[in-house]
C-alpha cells in the first residue's frame, strides 16, 4: 500500500466519522467543532487530488466563513450557547433509506472503466484562465446570484419589517 | 495512486451522500439540517474534483475544477440565505425546530 492509498484511507474514515458526528452529538457548538473538522479533511483530500486550488478554496470558505456563519447561527438563536439538543429518535426508516442510497451507488461502481494514470495537476493560473474565460458566464452568473442572496438575507433579518 | 483509491474516492462520496441523506431525514434542529445538507454538496464537490483530476484530457478536468469552484460559491450562498431564515424563524417563533414552521409567513 503506497503512502497516497494510506493517506487517502485514514482521510476518508475520518470524513465519514465526522460527518456522521456531527450530526449525532448533543452540543450544537461540538457539531460546528465536528463539521469543522470534516471541511479541513476534505480540503486534505483535494490537496491528495492534486488540486490545491480547490483545497485552499475549501480551508477558506468552508473551514473559515462557513464553520463561522453557522456558529454565529447558533449564538444568537440560542440563550445558552452550551445547550443540549431535545434528544430526537432516530427511526429505523431513515437509516435504512440512506444505506439503500449508499447500497445502490456502490453497486453502479462495477460499470466504470479502471485506469492506472496518476491524479492530474492543473495550473491555479490556468485553472483562473479557464475559469473567467470559457466558464465566465457562470461567474457571472454566480455574482448575481449572491448579490441577490444576500440583499434577501438582510431583507429577512432587518428588524422593524412589515 | 490506483485500484483501491480510485473506486475509493466514490464510494467516500457515495458515504457522505447518505450521511447528509440521514441528517436531512432525522434532524429537527434548522441548523443541524443545514449542516447536513453542506456534507450531501461536499460529496457531489468531491466527485467533481475527483473527475477532474482523472480526466482525460486537459479541458476537461480543468471543466471539472471551474464546476466545483462555482458550486463552492453556490453552497456558501446557500448557508448564508439559509442562517438569515433561521434568524427569521427564531424570532418569529421563538425555536428553529423545522417541524413548528408550519406556515410560509413569519
Amino acid at each position: 500500500m503506497s503512502l497516497e492509498e494510506l493517506a487517502f484511507l485514514v482521510l476518508a474514515v475520518v470524513a465519514v466519522l465526522t460527518g456522521t458526528a456531527a450530526l449525532l452529538v448533543r452540543e450544537l457548538v461540538h457539531t460546528i467543532l465536528w463539521i469543522a473538522v470534516f471541511f479541513v479533511d476534505l480540503a486534505f483530500l483535494y490537496f491528495l487530488l492534486d488540486a490545491p486550488f480547490l483545497g485552499v478554496l475549501q480551508l477558506g470558505v468552508y473551514a473559515g466563513a462557513v464553520t463561522v456563519l453557522l456558529l454565529f447561527g447558533i449564538m444568537v438563536t440560542r440563550k445558552r450557547i452550551f445547550s443540549r439538543e431535545a434528544a430526537t429518535g432516530v427511526g429505523p426508516a431513515p437509516v435504512a433509506l440512506a444505506l439503500l442510497t449508499f447500497v445502490f451507488l456502490i453497486a453502479t461502481l462495477g460499470e466504470l472503466p479502471a485506469s492506472e494514470a496518476a491524479p492530474q495537476s492543473y495550473d491555479p493560473s490556468a485553472l483562473s484562465a479557464t475559469l473567467f474565460s470559457v466558464y465566465g458566464p457562470w461567474v457571472l452568473l454566480l455574482g448575481i446570484i449572491m448579490l441577490a442572496s444576500v440583499s434577501g438575507a438582510i431583507y429577512l433579518v432587518r428588524e422593524g419589517r412589515e | 495512486m490506483s485500484g483501491l483509491a480510485e473506486s475509493g474516492f466514490l464510494v467516500l462520496s457515495g458515504a457522505l451522500l447518505a450521511v447528509g441523506l440521514f441528517g436531512i431525514l432525522t434532524r429537527r434542529n434548522f441548523v443541524l439540517l443545514l449542516i447536513a445538507i453542506e456534507i450531501a454538496m461536499n460529496a457531489a464537490i468531491l466527485n467533481f474534483v475527483y473527475f477532474a483530476a482523472f480526466a482525460p484530457t486537459s479541458a476537461s478536468g480543468l471543466a471539472g475544477q471551474s464546476t466545483a469552484v462555482v458550486l463552492v460559491g453556490f453552497a456558501a450562498t446557500e448557508v448564508a440565505v439559509g442562517l438569515a431564515i433561521v434568524l427569521a424563524l427564531n424570532r418569529a417563533k421563538g425555536t428553529i425546530n423545522v417541524a413548528e414552521a408550519t406556515e410560509l409567513k413569519l
